[in-house]
């Protein structure tokens, strides 16, 4: 019965594709994107279905030579990717109907459509992928999609420079995939997953570490991180849903298929779980000094991989430590938090592409105000940043809290190893700790300076409400992050995840919170102070005439206090000179200053790399003088040296 | 008189090692001579020896594929390609090749003499030395090596062509002598045709020039239109 869905909703994503590419029009757009939706709610049925039921079916569709086959598989863990990328696409895909039509050009309107398509179908046959040679075929089908629509807008030098780093990080991330698969191949003599488990757990490392490196680098971890926040801002916003929401889920999938085959060892815990609560914590930071409204939501993106990561982490830690339930525990918090950040970073991506496509900047300082006149863009992003902040009872409440738990009980880890783990584990929790209260700070700054108070320029002004389709394309993740969030408890006992230590019953903790908002909500308007008389007066100004929109607290401002405590992470540097009219210095003349924030992993790791690899394509470009003759000779003393390494060394 | 001594298979070997020896001569010439209208008799005079060789080799074994590629070789090699570069010489003005990369003539024939050493050295680790499809192999092979080195070593493109032509006849020479028959004749006959489309696109495009003015004009044509994009 499932099969026949699979089927359909990926030729209906192929049928999109191909549609909007012969024709250019908006009826075919519009049903081309239709289609997307269709497909999207059949794959949420499939996905769904399979979740619930847990069977396992293996679909070898065609096979080129021996090793290498198409072959999918189709079991919980794929499910559950499906159901994420399929929930985000249902809801981008409403969005993009009206959001696509924003350019002039109607082959690039149908071309962004074609891709988009393109770029779900692939990434669904990612997480479908049964061996490496079908996942790498269709990973490298995911990164060149997604690179077409960062250099979307390709007059701009900024998308050219997002689009060139993009493609150098993932080409890096598929070289070490491609090594991780080859080095399977020849343990195994097949790119099968299922090959994983038969190898041997001591020559399995070097392909961990492969592995690891090529998913973090797609997923974002630090100090891979960089395209992100290159990438994202110089994306339409519907593409940055889609990249941020799902595709650092689907290199997370990968980590998760290979880690959840094989016998970990303990040092890849610690490996996982420190690359992630750097990632956290340094993601979280950075966002918090960034006033690009995208960029910032880039920033955070890196975050929430990390707390994902942390999950991994911990699921390694107490499995080798053999604590299966905490392990339970921490693997459904990774696994949960993956959807929850699918579905609100998705969100939140979307509003903010619609407040950026209603003012015309990405610049927080120029916005403001838009509450009253973006009263439902407004709602929804709030559900968003509630969620991201981990407030009750929404569902990233439920997965940090899950991530909490497994760290609290911890204290059960015993063996040689204990005390070390102990206090890594309190370090992590701490940065953990440390993340989620910037993440809410992070997000009263962004929901307060883009929505509250006075508008600071006149394109805040201008700005009005987004059509109803792109609202309810931002209603459905919205919806669900407040939904699985009640039923999160529900949710993990129908699809059958035993978790030992219970999840919270959030519909309960929804019930009293509702209750008490309504109460406070009902006293405020009955007995609080504007149910008395009303008194008109003008406030005291400072003795400043007119309240001016430049008096708000700005967004540099709100993020002052902590630039200051994190000026080591940010590494401020200040310089400024002055120049005097007389020679005792007292009649100032001219001066300068400059704040300059440096780019630490820049200077430090990408620069020196770019530097060293740039040294050697000059000297072996020498080689390549354009000359006929030049590249006989080389072939001619290839041929000289095969004959005499064969002959001789062979 | 004639007729028992092409059925003795002793003076068929001494016949043919002879003719070893002057392929390597054309070869030597090939590498060294100046004027072209020699190096085109030399190459005539190389590949009608290797129709020679393969002719002999049908007495010795009696294989029918073996007569055919004497056939083959015979009328493309002897009679067509030496017509057409005939008919391009003919029309361009320049008659001498005066002109070397890397390596003057008299350096190239001490190359060459390591060439046939090397070759010599390399394949008597896989064959009996005595054997006559050894000495096949390594003629071959020598003369697949010396075309490549008259390829880098010339500079006009009538001369690199020729150069090409040499290396193609190693190429059937080992073949004949050591490869599986059929598939080399598939083999040969897609060479030629690259051969030939070669020569086609050289004639379209001129063949009085070195290689240098070539690419200018190609790049003229705006085949490669050499800007970088960012």
């Amino acid at each position: 019965m499932s099969e026949p869905l699979l089927v359909s909703g990926l030729s209906l994503l192929l049928l999109g594709t191909v549609l909007s590419l012969l024709y250019r029009s908006r009826t075919c757009r519009t049903g081309s994107l239709g289609l997307t939706c269709l497909s999207s709610c059949l794959l949420v049925v499939f996905a769904g279905e399979v979740l619930y039921g847990g069977r396992e079916v293996l679909i070898e569709s065609y096979s080129f030579l021996s090793p290498l086959e198409f072959n999918f598989l189709i079991d919980r863990l794929s499910a559950g990717f499906v159901l994420l990328i399929s929930l985000v696409s249902l809801g981008v895909s409403l969005y993009s109907i009206k959001y696509v039509e924003d350019d002039k050009s109607e082959g690039r309107k149908s071309l962004h459509v074609a891709l988009m398509n393109l770029f779900i179908f692939s990434m669904l046959l990612v997480v479908l992928s049964a061996n490496g040679f079908s996942f790498l075929l269709f990973w490298e089908l995911m990164s060149i999609s997604s690179l077409f629509l960062v250099i979307y807008e390709y007059e701009k030098p900024e998308s050219r420079k997002a689009a060139l780093f993009y493609f150098i990080m993932t080409s890096l991330s598929t070289v070490f995939l491609f090594s991780a698969f080859i080095g399977l191949y020849s343990r195994t003599g097949s790119f099968d997953f299922r090959g994983f488990g038969l190898l041997d757990p001591k020559a399995v490392s070097g392909i961990f570490l492969a592995l690891f490196f090529g998913f973090a680098i797609k997923a974002g971890a630090v100090p891979f991180h960089k395209w992100l926040p290159y990438a994202h801002p110089a994306s339409p916003s519907n593409i940055s849903a889609l990249m941020s929401g799902v595709m650092l889920k689907v290199a997370i999938y990968g980590l998760l298929r290979f880690l959840l085959a094989v016998e970990p060892e303990l040092w890849w815990g610690v490996l996982v779980l420190v690359f992630g609560s750097v990632s956290a914590l340094l993601g979280v930071v950075y966002a918090l000094k960034e006033n690009d409204i995208k960029r910032m939501l880039a920033y955070s993106s890196i975050e929430n991989v990390g707390l994902i990561l942390i999950g991994i982490g911990l699921y390694l830690i107490f499995r080798v430590s053999g604590l299966a339930g905490l392990a339970g525990l921490s693997l459904a918090a990774a696994g949960f938090h993956c959807l929850n950040h699918a579905l609100f970073k998705s969100l939140l991506f979307m509003a903010a592409g619609s407040v950026v496509h209603e003012t015309g900047t990405r610049n927080l300082e120029e916005m403001g105000g838009l509450v009253k006149r973006m009263p439902r863009t407004a709602l929804l992003f709030l559900i968003g940043a509630v969620s991201i902040a981990a407030l009750p009872p929404t569902n990233g409440f439920v997965s940090e809290l899950m991530l909490f738990q497994a760290f609290f009980s911890s204290s059960a880890l015993a063996g040689a190893n204990a005390p070390f783990l102990k206090v890594l584990l309190v370090i992590s929790l701490s940065a953990l700790a440390l993340t989620s209260a910037l993440a809410a700070t992070l997000f009263v700054k962004v929901f307060g300076i883009t929505f509250l108070a006075q508008p600071r320029t006149e394109c805040a002004k201008q700005a009005g409400e987004v059509p109803k389709i792109m609202l309810l394309g931002q209603a459905i993740p919205a919806a669900l992050c407040i939904l699985t969030g009640l039923f999160s408890s529900r949710l993990f006992a129908l699809f059958g995840f035993p978790v030992e230590v219970e999840v919270p019953d959030m519909l309960f903790v929804g019930g009293i919170l509702t209750g008490a908002y309504l109460l406070v909500w009902l006293s405020v308007r009955n007995f609080g102070p504007s149910s008395g008389p009303r008194v008109s007066e003008e406030t005291w100004g400072c003795g400043i005439l007119a309240q001016h929109p430049t008096m708000e607290y700005s967004s540099a401002g709100f993020s002052e206090p902590l630039v200051l405590i994190f000026k080591k992470i940010y590494r401020t540097q200040l310089s400024s000179s002055r120049t005097f009219a007389d020679s005792r210095e007292c009649v100032f003349e001219h001066g300068t200053a400059e704040i300059r924030l440096m780019k630490f992993f820049d200077e430090y790791l990408y620069l020196p790399v770019a530097q060293a690899v740039d040294r050697v394509s000059m000297e072996v470009s020498r080689l390549q003088n354009g000359r006929l003759d030049t590249y006989v000779l080389y072939v001619f003393l290839a041929v000289l040296v095969l004959m005499i390494f064969t002959r001789w060394f062979a | 008189m004639i007729s028992p001594l092409l059925t003795d298979p002793l003076f068929l070997e001494g016949a043919i090692k002879i003719l070893f020896v002057f392929v390597l001569v054309t070869a030597a010439l090939v590498i060294s001579a100046r004027n072209l209208a020699s190096l085109l008799t030399t190459y005539t005079i190389q590949s009608l020896l290797l129709a020679l060789i393969a002719g002999l080799l049908y007495l010795i074994e009696g294989s029918p594929v073996l007569l055919s590629i004497a056939a083959l070789t015979f009328v493309s090699k002897v009679l067509l390609i030496p017509f057409f570069i005939n008919i391009v010489e003919e029309k361009v003005k320049i008659r001498r090749d005066m002109k070397f990369n890397y390596l003057e003539p008299t350096s190239s024939l001490m190359v060459s003499i390591a060439l046939v050493l090397l070759a010599y050295v390399f394949l008597s680790g896989f064959f009996a030395l005595d054997r006559l499809f050894f000495f096949g192999a390594v003629i071959g092979l020598s003369l697949t090596l010396m075309g490549m080195l008259v390829m880098f070593s010339r500079r006009k493109v009538i001369t690199k062509v020729l150069g090409y032509l040499t290396m193609e006849n190693g190429v059937l020479l080992f073949g004949i002598f050591v490869t599986e028959l059929p598939f080399i004749i598939e083999v040969l006959i897609i060479i030629d045709l690259i051969i030939l489309v070669l020569l086609t696109t050289i004639l379209a495009v001129g063949i009085d020039s070195t290689i240098e003015e070539y690419h200018q004009r190609l790049l003229k044509l705006k085949i490669w239109s050499g800007r970088e994009y960012l």
